[in-house]
């Protein structure tokens, strides 16, 4: 597979802050696969995350990305890269296609493809009868998919997803995979944090273990399983990040 | 353009759906001007109108009730109403509820006592100075009149009218009682070149006036502009809280990740709120001058100045708009930004001389008044009704207020990009 991005050295330092949230992070993600990042909470996921979609900036390293073996400018890249964050970001008080008319059209999409693209991705996950209603009465699990959509309506190359099933039904979240398989079979490269394990599991071509801003393990997941004698991801966690709390105040 | 045209819609659809804030920037308001005025009219007339209203009831049977009217009318300090079929218990209604800021009731008696206390004077003259046999002297009453006032005249402004009576009573007085001493001493009539000195030859005062006389708006110049942009300013509520929850919700981080520029955005907010701004103006202008006349207060009359309203109300706008930004983003939840918002901007008004003129204020306050962004909006828009808009009385304020949104924006921008947001 051809390298789709390239990440060297990659150091994150927040201002004020002591501690590094990435300590030299160097990986490769390869052009069409699902890649997960898994880690305790603090590890550097979101951070990482963050960097690639050009939310932060690095302290330190380089990262690259090559779009039909071509190298893009890392200025370049937003409009082929597609984010879907942890957070629901959307407008409550607008409706369903409302909000994908604002984000596509900050996507430059044209109000012709908007339309066609909306109606498509509606369709897909299941949000045609309320594309028309105010997103303060959708589920969580709608939000989810409709946060999802508005991720996706440019057709990116790469789509990053920070916990994109965090706090929904099963309904919802077999929905969301299966979409996301979907576009991958597409072409869609993935990159992908989840606390959900056996979700991940499934889903992931090859993983990268993060811990205190640092890659812990990077391949893919039966050789990782069988390299460190887990029966499962959760075990395979457990073992390499260990049963202390992370938690941060 | 799509893009513009999109942003825009979406802060337009944002605006409509936030029902309290619309309420809060075009009903609170109109309430407010309309309240506000009618309660301040009366206290603005008698601040600003030169002339005083005086119910006078002349019940005098001689001929100096009416030369005291003749003389109160010349002095041009009062507006008098003639009332001849008032009783002395109707004139006392009169006044006490509010219909004339002050009265003034003539006894039917008010000559014949007048003459009296005259000749009774000269008489003791005459005496005292051994021109008369007859050493003892009839004493005369003072004539009587009755004197009444509105208990909102402060009292050193009812004292100055009263001083004003007795003057004229003065000069009436000796005017008689120097005619009863030339009967005395046997002339028919006192003669012209005496009548002439006694009305002309008094010490002229002449009035110097300062060379920048500040100009005092009535109820409508002062009320209508100032809770304009009080309302202007508590868009903070609205867009204040927009701002926090596009920051709360992730929607800042999400546009990082896209290819278009922040300024799309902060622009699209700004234009929209620009617009509301304005049609607060145009829908409270509009109502003061349709409606205020049915409700007998002053009319309000722009001046012709069209591009010198246009820059207040931008500027007055834009400064609103960016004060609320600034709020907006360095608050952290939308309690922060409201409670904050309508507090600083009530605090503003305050001493800005919103509620109460800047120019009954002491000195500190008219100080303090400085900080105020709603004083140099409403100062600006002074110079709009009370100088007919001439830029030289308008580039200060403005200055001013452009200085203000400017520092606004740019920590706006600075706390948004230090957090990471944009």
């Amino acid at each position: 597979m051809q390298t789709l991005i390239s990440i060297e050295g990659l150091t994150k330092r927040y201002p004020k802050s002591d501690e590094f949230s990435l300590k030299g992070v160097s990986l490769s993600i390869r052009q069409g696969e699902r890649f997960g990042i898994f880690g305790p909470n603090g590890a550097g996921k979101t951070t990482l995350i963050s960097i690639l979609c050009q939310i932060l900036t690095a302290t330190e390293g380089r990262v690259r990305y090559f779009i039909k073996d071509r190298e893009v400018s890392f200025s370049d890249i937003k409009q082929h890269i597609g984010f879907v964050p942890q957070d629901l970001a959307l407008y409550e008080g607008l409706t369903a296609f409302q909000n994908v008319e604002y984000f596509g059209a900050l996507f430059n999409l044209s109000a012709k493809r908007i339309r066609e693209r909306a109606a498509h991705l509606f369709d897909l996950l299941g949000l045609s009868q309320v594309a028309n209603k105010p997103v303060k009465t959708f589920s969580g699990g709608m939000k989810r998919r409709l946060n999802l959509i508005v991720g996706v309506m440019h057709e990116p190359g790469v789509l990053f997803l920070d916990e994109p099933t965090v706090g929904v039904d099963i309904q919802s979240r077999t929905a969301i995979l299966d979409f996301l398989n979907a576009l991958n079979r597409e072409g869609t490269s993935i990159v992908y944090t989840s606390h959900h394990l056996d979700e991940a599991e499934r889903f992931c071509d090859r993983i990268a273990v993060i811990d205190r801003g640092q890659i812990i393990a990077l391949d893919e997941i039966g050789p990782l399983l069988r390299q460190h004698a887990a029966a499962d991801l959760t075990q395979l966690l457990i073992k390499l990040t260990g049963k202390e709390f992370r938690d941060h105040v | 353009m799509y893009k513009s045209f999109v942003s825009i819609k979406k802060e337009l659809l944002l605006l409509v759906n936030d029902k309290t804030g619309l309420a809060l920037m075009f009903v609170m308001p109109l309430l407010l001007v309309l309240i506000i005025t009618v309660i301040q009219d009366s206290a603005f007339k008698v601040v600003n109108e030169n002339k005083i209203s005086m119910l006078v009831v002349n019940k005098d049977e001689g001929a100096e009730g009416a030369t005291l009217v003749e003389l109160l009318a010349a002095s041009g300090m009062f507006d008098l109403r003639l009332e001849e079929d008032c009783s002395f218990a109707d004139f006392q209604e009169s006044v006490a509820s509010g219909k004339t800021l002050t009265g003034l009731y003539l006894r039917e008696d008010f000559s014949s006592r007048f003459g009296e206390h005259a000749a009774g004077l000269s008489a003791m003259i005459m005496g005292e100075a051994g021109f008369s046999e007859t050493l003892a002297v009839v004493e005369s009453e003072a004539p009587s009149v009755y004197f009444m006032n509105d208990p909102v005249l402060q009292d050193n402004y009812v004292l100055s009218v009263v001083n004003m009576l007795n003057t004229h009573l003065n000069v009436m007085e000796v005017s008689r009682m120097l005619e009863s001493l030339y009967a005395e001493l046997g002339f028919e009539e006192l003669p012209a070149s005496v009548k002439e000195a006694l009305g002309n030859n008094r010490i002229q005062i002449e009035r110097v006036l300062p060379k920048n006389q500040r100009l005092i708006p009535n109820s409508t110049q002062h009320n209508v502009p100032a809770w304009t942009i009080f309302a202007m300013f508590f868009m903070v509520i609205s867009l204040g809280s927009n701002l926090v929850l596009e920051k709360a919700t992730g929607s800042f981080l999400r546009l990082k990740s896209m290819p278009s520029s922040f300024w799309w955005v902060m622009l699209s907010k700004q234009l929209v709120f620009m617009g509301v701004g304005i049609l607060q103006v145009v829908f409270v202008f509009g109502v003061a001058m349709l409606l205020f006349p049915f409700l007998k207060l002053p009319p309000l009359i722009l001046p012709n100045n069209v591009p010198g309203i246009l820059a207040v109300v931008l500027v007055s706008v834009f400064s609103a708009v960016s004060y609320a930004l600034m709020l907006g983003a360095l608050s952290r939840t939308q309690e922060q930004s409201n409670g904050f918002g309508a507090i600083s901007i009530i605090i503003f008004a305050a001493i800005g001389g919103v509620w109460v003129p800047t120019f009954v204020m002491p000195e500190y306050m008219k100080l303090l008044s400085m900080v105020s962004p709603l004083n140099w909006s409403l100062e600006a828009f002074y110079a709009l009704f009370l100088r007919g808009g001439a830029w030289t009385e308008l580039w200060l304020p403005l200055g001013i207020l452009l200085v203000f949104s400017f520092i606004c924006q740019l920590i706006t921008f600075m706390h948004l990009h230090r957090n990471r947001l944009i």
